[in-house]
């Protein structure tokens, strides 16, 4: 899947380019019109404080111990060259193991991590809905939606015609007074997924954020992520629950170790991972 | 589904984007690149556009710095109050630094507050990156805004410190003069050099994590370099030494405050420009050399 450098075919343009600036909603989805393009994408992250490796190191054990803490910064290459488009109105979702590099690639695009190599091209605001995220632990719910809405990029105007209906769909009640240290991970969850959402983002991205809601919190954010696609927005979302993958997109991408092993409908590539899935599961059985 | 059907294969291109390469699919549709360094206009504009979140971000914080305790708030005013006492009581009374100084009282308490600010700017501004990697990591903003705000958060809560001052000062035996009006300029002049100190080192620490933890020893050593309990003139003279102590940074700005609210200091015009010129120049080489790595502040 990787490494495919594309022939530029200056020759014989038989196709019709996209329709440019297409204005309205309904028509930059007619026409199918990119809204985010990942070229060939490389992520690094360093990481500090694990244990220093030096293979074939002739020092006495306890040289070594004082040795690996030193200089322990371990630099990891969590994703290998991918690519891929996403159009107007697409909900796609990724799947692979943990470690396989969805997380890291989702905040590429949000903007919050650099590219060690490639590009990625968006068009509007990408927003990032993580677990662990965003949020200022010590300070009150209220003061988060504030802060939140104003990182990304609302008028102090704005916020304050937002912020009812922020609490009311994070469905929060008193809690909203209390610093977020005291709440229960739905809650917060909840709260960060109406105030990721509250900005109208063209491109939402969900990582795993999903899994700690209820069913009727669920419900709500299935629909929030409909009238973003209506608006002709872009879901991408990260999941382990094969369900909820099938349930809210419509294409679906497979991360291993970093690299993109498919790229298709949910059915098809769902099942060619639930395959290795099983074959896993049983060797670990045995 | 209206939306297109991907192309197993083709990265999901349509047929229309077949063929081409993604940057050139990329640049027909008009998409932007993400992350890469915005030039400096529109980083500028973007910042201000974006001040909202900073201010609310300092108060925010400065605020919630002192709820988790009984008093809450009013440890703003106990805190500067208690620390100017030990001080006393270890200057003033045990080692006796007041070598050619009448009003040691002012002098030392003045001296300890704005010292504080800067001390506590630059190691909550080393830190504005680093220490708040939730936000860095889920939202795309730009990032000088971290270092500005947790000045500002800083200078929020010196405020309450110069109400202090104001009340302790004449308590002293200070009378009032005009010079006391320049004191809030001393003030604004502080908190933008303690700004571009911020911005340059939130970068550095970023680059090298090691240097946070240096900077305690920097911020101690400064403490005995910048006459913050002793006068320079008194103790090193007025030849090279005393010259270059008197007019770095940091004890230039305690000794304008001095100047503004003390009788015995008297103010002058090498000060106010060596004040004015040490804030535009750490503004201005700071925020540079932070705008240089915009792309590098994400993980890692």
């Amino acid at each position: 899947m990787a490494e495919q450098t594309e022939p530029v075919t200056a020759t014989a343009a038989p196709v019709a380019a996209p329709a440019v600036a297409a204005t309205s909603a309904e028509e930059a989805k007619a026409t199918g019109r990119p809204i985010l393009v990942v070229d060939d994408v490389h992520l690094k992250y360093k990481t500090y404080g694990g244990k220093r490796r030096t293979p074939g190191s002739r020092l006495p054990s306890w040289a070594k111990g004082l040795t690996q803490g030193v200089g322990a910064v371990d630099v990891v290459h969590a994703v290998k060259g991918v690519s891929f488009v996403a159009h107007h109105g697409e909900s796609i979702g990724l799947i692979g193991h943990n470690g396989s590099g969805k997380s890291t690639l989702l905040r590429a695009v949000a903007g919050a991590m650099p590219v060690s190599s490639g590009a990625i091209y968006t068009d509007g605001v990408a927003s990032l809905l993580g677990v662990s995220g965003a949020l200022i632990k010590n300070l009150s719910g209220e003061r988060n939606i504030i802060l939140g809405c104003l990182a990304l990029g609302l008028k102090p105007s704005e916020v304050k015609q937002h912020f009812e209906e922020v609490v009311e769909f994070a469905d929060i009640g008193e809690f909203v007074r209390l610093p977020m240290e005291a709440y229960s991970s739905g809650m917060g969850a909840r709260l960060r997924f109406a105030i990721s959402t509250a900005a109208s983002p063209d491109i939402l991205m969900i990582d795993e954020a999903l899994a700690t809601g209820d069913a009727s919190f669920k419900a709500r954010s299935q629909k929030r992520i409909d009238e973003i696609r209506e608006r002709a927005g872009t879901v991408l979302l990260v999941s382990h629950s094969m369900g909820t993958i099938k349930e809210t997109c419509d294409r679906v991408l497979w991360l291993d170790s970093g690299v993109l092993r498919a790229d298709g409908q949910p059915d098809e590539v769902i099942e060619a991972y639930m395959e290795t899935q099983r074959a896993k599961v049983e060797a670990a059985k045995k | 589904m209206t939306a297109t059907e991907p192309l197993p294969g083709a990265q999901g291109r349509t047929a229309a984007e077949e063929g081409k390469s993604l940057r050139e699919i990329a640049e027909s549709a008009g998409l932007k690149q993400v992350g890469g360094r915005p030039p400096l206009g529109a980083y500028l504009r973007d910042l201000w556009e974006r001040r909202h979140f900073a201010v609310t971000l300092a108060r925010s914080s400065a605020y919630s710095q002192n709820q988790g305790s009984y008093l809450g708030q009013l440890w703003n005013i106990l805190n500067p109050l208690i620390n100017a006492a030990v001080y006393l009581a270890i200057f003033g009374y045990v080692l006796k630094t007041d070598r050619g100084i009448e009003n040691y009282i002012a002098f030392l308490v003045i001296g300890v507050f704005f010292f504080q600010f800067t001390t506590r700017s630059m190691t909550v501004g080393s830190k504005a990156i680093t220490g708040n990697a939730g936000l860095v990591n889920s939202l795309q903003f730009p990032r000088a805004l971290l270092p500005l705000s947790v000045v500002l958060t800083e200078l929020i809560m010196m405020l309450p410190a110069v109400l202090v001052l104001l009340v302790l000062v004449p308590m002293t035996g200070e009378p009032f003069q005009w010079w006391w009006l320049m004191l809030p300029f001393v003030v604004l002049l502080q908190w933008v050099f303690a700004t571009g100190m911020a911005f340059a080192l939130a970068r550095m620490v970023v680059e090298v994590r090691d240097i946070a933890n240096l900077i305690p020893f920097v911020t101690r050593a400064l403490m005995y370099f910048s006459g913050v309990f002793f006068s320079i003139s008194s103790y090193a003279g007025s030849g090279i030494l005393g010259s270059v102590l008197a007019y770095q940074p940091i004890a230039l700005y305690i000794e304008l405050a001095r100047t503004c609210l003390m009788v015995e200091s008297q103010p002058s015009l090498g000060l106010w420009l060596g004040g004015i010129g040490w804030a535009v120049g750490a503004l201005v080489v700071g925020f540079l050399f932070f705008w240089r790595a915009e792309e590098k502040y994400g993980r890692g």
